[in-house]
């Protein structure tokens, strides 16, 4: 009995111990997870990054590029922007930028009054040098620092020139715009123009309208009403192109018509794929990124003063459907 | 941890320490947590201040704009003043999370105060379309100011979601740990409890115990407890008390036989004195006169009537002389043979007395008239109803250690109860009746043992129609002779 009674206390207290102890290492294991504090150094070189058209391919590696670069200098980058062509919250998140007093912006150009009140008046009387990226407003009318992206005359050039390879040297070919007419689409248009002036037997279209998808789609109906021998498409904001092949889908097969578009549209990537796209202009997104904050870097160091007002180019190439297939 | 107060303070202090440590614990803990809920909850009331009063600010350049009085710049000052101080502390928000937007937003307030004091320089230059225009900047700003306020308290209930949850999961554990806690030491209390009141009780309990079987008489009980307490002590002392006792007791016996003894010594004496009183009737006149009419034998020409005359007349003296002295072997041996001689004459032929001595023993002291009355109670039973007389052997041998003297007859023997009567000094059996010195044989008993101290000191040996052996034995070395100074004295 009395053994009985030593066992039973032994078992208890040692039972009672382990519960105990277990508890207070869980106690003390369950710690508060602080964020980590930071050092004000690191905030010197705040740059931003500001589009139009966040989370889509072409923006996503434009980011990418960008923030890999920011990392190399030390410097902070962050993306802001809006989401499908919101303009207004895009001159807002500049404004916003601007009044932060970030180091510097790289942004994607607008060729509008306000983006060039902004940056013309806000930004110089803040001191902020602004990029523009991947599409460029004149520099005189925006006193952007330097443009890094396609060239975007060349881009057109090269399109007109595949558009002869495949189509030949007669047609009807229509050219998609919005009705902003935003600089590097004029850009392009030129491009394409000057190319196909050497052909006169081509007939060039230019229909223009709203950047939206309705829109888009409605344009599209009323050019194959209005003429039904059109040879080929080419959307010269890119952000057309889908809704061209939908409605021609909708009517007959895709196939005998040319199309062509600019990578910078979500979609162009995969239509291209599914041979629904003759060919598209291929850009250097994550080139773009890289360059524009290294060149602001160098701007902010006065490693480069100035920055070479043109701007700096980065590669593009011709991508047919044939060459993916 | 030797005595009971020094146990109950040890418990005591457990018992503190264990309850300090665990709300020391639970207070530390819960210090922090309201700390950290405090910061938590000081970063919103901040925030949301600086948008309320960058608002008020905007509002108060409007009013300034619109009446230009020293009250409603008196306004904007103060609350330039109070976003300056607001901003300071916004600016210890930082951390790695939230850094950029905090920047910006602390950016976007500076611009707030520049554009402010931008409109109120065009104002007093009285510009007032530019100090308009500025305002309507300012404006934008604090909208912009309270936007960037929500995405920033949205950032932080992102970036402290972890660390919520970790407080509530903290809070949880420490529940648990209390719950555990408090059965562990209601347990060990328990425990502890139970041995601390086994400790004290027990002792007294051993204690009562030996104390009842004190009451009761027993001292021979060993108290025993097992404690290091006063419980101990008290046992200690009552142990020594036990002895004490004891020793007493032992002592008391001692004591009492002794005075005993000492009493029954004296008696003895007595009486033998008495009796040789008795038969003292004039002894030195009969003395002489055996002495004169040895002489008067002697010159008559009866020389061997002569000879027993000094013989009667030797034992005579001896008898009276050396009854309470101790002699040695030797004179008790002379002496003997003059009783001897005196018997021969009587019985003649009738007694055959063989005598075998070692010389070297007959320097050992005996205790006067002890042999004498031995071979007398050998001649009286052996000798004397027999008509064809007897034989008594007389031996005086040295067995190492002891010298024994053995007076051997081949007379009737004696009864075996009778033996033990003797051995037990049973003086109403005595056989003193027919002896010359008045002397029985318990008397001779007692009186060796008395003298050697020693119960074992004689043996006799005997059979019915067998004779008999009665032998003494003397140690060489007197063990123990405190008892004969009775005898001396």
């Amino acid at each position: 009995m009395r053994k009985f009674t030593y066992f039973v206390t032994a078992i208890i207290s040692v039972i009672l111990f382990y519960f105990t102890f277990e508890s207070v290492v869980d106690v003390y294991r369950a710690n508060w997870q602080l964020p980590n504090e930071t050092d004000q150094e690191s905030l010197n070189n705040r740059l931003v990054l500001i589009t139009q058209e966040l989370d889509t391919p072409f923006w996503d590696k434009v980011s990418a590029g960008a923030k890999k670069q920011a990392e190399k200098e030390g410097a902070t980058l962050e993306v802001w922007g809006s989401y499908g062509n919101n303009q207004e919250n895009f001159l807002k998140q500049i404004e916003l930028a601007i009044y932060s007093k970030m180091g510097g912006i790289i942004v994607q150009g607008l060729d509008t009054d306000e983006f060039k009140e902004l940056t013309k008046v806000k930004a110089a009387s803040y001191g902020i040098p602004i990029i523009t990226v991947a599409h460029d407003v004149p520099s005189s009318e925006s006193l952007r620092k330097t443009y890094v992206g396609s060239n975007q005359h060349l881009a057109g050039e090269l399109i007109a020139t595949q558009l002869i390879d495949d189509m030949g040297t007669q047609g009807e070919v229509i050219l998609m715009l919005d009705s902003r007419k935003e600089f590097y689409q004029e850009q392009r248009l030129k491009g394409i123009q000057e190319y196909l002036k050497k052909f006169p037997k081509i007939e060039l279209i230019e229909t223009t309208t709203e950047n939206t998808r309705e829109q888009g789609i409605a344009l599209t109906k009323d050019i194959l009403n209005r003429h039904p021998n059109v040879d080929a498409f080419i959307a010269v904001n890119s952000n057309f192109t889908e809704d061209i092949i939908e409605e021609i889908e909708r009517r007959s097969k895709i196939g005998p018509y040319y199309i062509y578009s600019f990578d910078d549209n979500r979609a162009s990537l995969s239509l291209l794929k599914q041979g629904k796209l003759d060919g598209m202009i291929e850009q250097s997104p994550h080139r773009m990124g890289e360059r524009s904050v290294m060149l602001m870097m160098e701007w902010l160091n006065n490693d480069t003063v100035p920055l070479y007002l043109d701007g700096y180019l980065t590669d593009i190439r011709m991508v047919k459907a044939l060459d993916i297939q | 941890m030797n005595n009971i107060q020094k146990k109950i303070w040890l418990l005591a202090v457990v018992v503190l320490v264990i309850m300090a440590s665990i709300w020391m614990s639970l207070t530390f803990y819960n210090q922090k947590m309201q700390n950290q809920y405090n910061n938590i909850l000081e970063r919103y009331l901040v925030m949301n201040e600086l948008t309320r009063t960058s608002q008020e600010m905007v509002t108060a350049l409007n009013n300034y704009l619109l009446t230009p009085i020293a009250e409603n710049l008196d306004s904007i000052d103060r609350s330039k003043n109070q976003i300056q101080k607001m901003k300071d502390e916004v600016a210890n928000f930082k951390n790695a999370e939230n850094e950029l937007a905090l920047t910006s937003y602390i950016n976007l307030i500076d611009s707030l105060i520049e554009t402010t004091d931008r409109s109120l320089v065009f104002h007093s230059e009285d510009g007032t379309e530019s100090a308009m225009e500025a305002l309507n900047e300012a404006t934008f700003i604090s909208n912009y100011i309270s936007e960037m306020t929500l995405t920033i308290i949205d950032t932080e209930l992102k970036t402290y979601d972890r660390f919520y949850r970790a407080i509530i999961n903290q809070s949880e554990e420490l529940n648990q740990l209390g719950i555990w806690m408090l059965l562990l030491i209601t347990f060990l209390l328990l425990l502890y409890t139970y041995w601390f009141s086994l400790r004290i009780t027990k002792p007294v309990e051993q204690l009562t115990q030996a104390a009842s079987e004190l009451s009761k008489g027993r001292f021979d009980l060993k108290i025993a407890v097992d404690s290091k307490d006063e419980i101990a002590f008290l046992a200690k002392m009552f142990e020594h008390m036990r002895n004490n006792i004891n020793n007493l007791i032992l002592e008391i016996q001692k004591k009492a036989q002794l005075e005993n003894e000492l009493q029954q010594s004296k008696l003895l004496l007595k009486e033998s004195q008495l009796r040789s009183l008795q038969s003292q009737i004039n002894p030195h006149f009969l003395f002489n006169t055996l002495n004169t009419v040895s002489k008067k034998a002697y010159l008559e020409g009866s020389e061997e009537t002569s000879d027993l005359l000094v013989s009667v007349a030797g034992l005579l003296r001896y008898n009276l002389k050396h009854l309470d002295k101790t002699m040695t072997l030797y004179h008790e041996v002379n002496v003997l043979q003059q009783y001897i001689n005196i018997q021969k004459a009587r019985f003649t032929d009738r007694l055959t007395f063989h005598t075998e001595i070692d010389e070297g023993c007959l320097h050992i002291e005996i205790p006067g008239l002890t042999l004498q009355p031995i071979v007398e109670n050998a001649m009286i039973y052996a000798v004397e109803p027999n008509e064809e007389g007897g034989v008594i052997s007389f031996r005086v041998k040295d067995e190492g250690d002891r010298v024994i003297v053995e007076v051997e007859d081949d007379g009737p023997g004696m009864a075996e109860d009778k033996i033990q009567q003797i051995i037990d000094e049973e003086q109403e059996h005595d056989t003193m009746v027919g002896h010359a010195s008045g002397i029985g044989l318990s008397n001779v008993v007692k009186r060796l043992r008395l003298f050697y101290g020693c119960e074992n000191v004689i043996k006799i040996e005997a059979k019915i129609g067998n004779g008999t052996k009665v032998s003494i034995h003397i140690l060489k070395k007197r063990g123990d002779d405190q008892d004969d100074k009775g005898i001396t004295r």
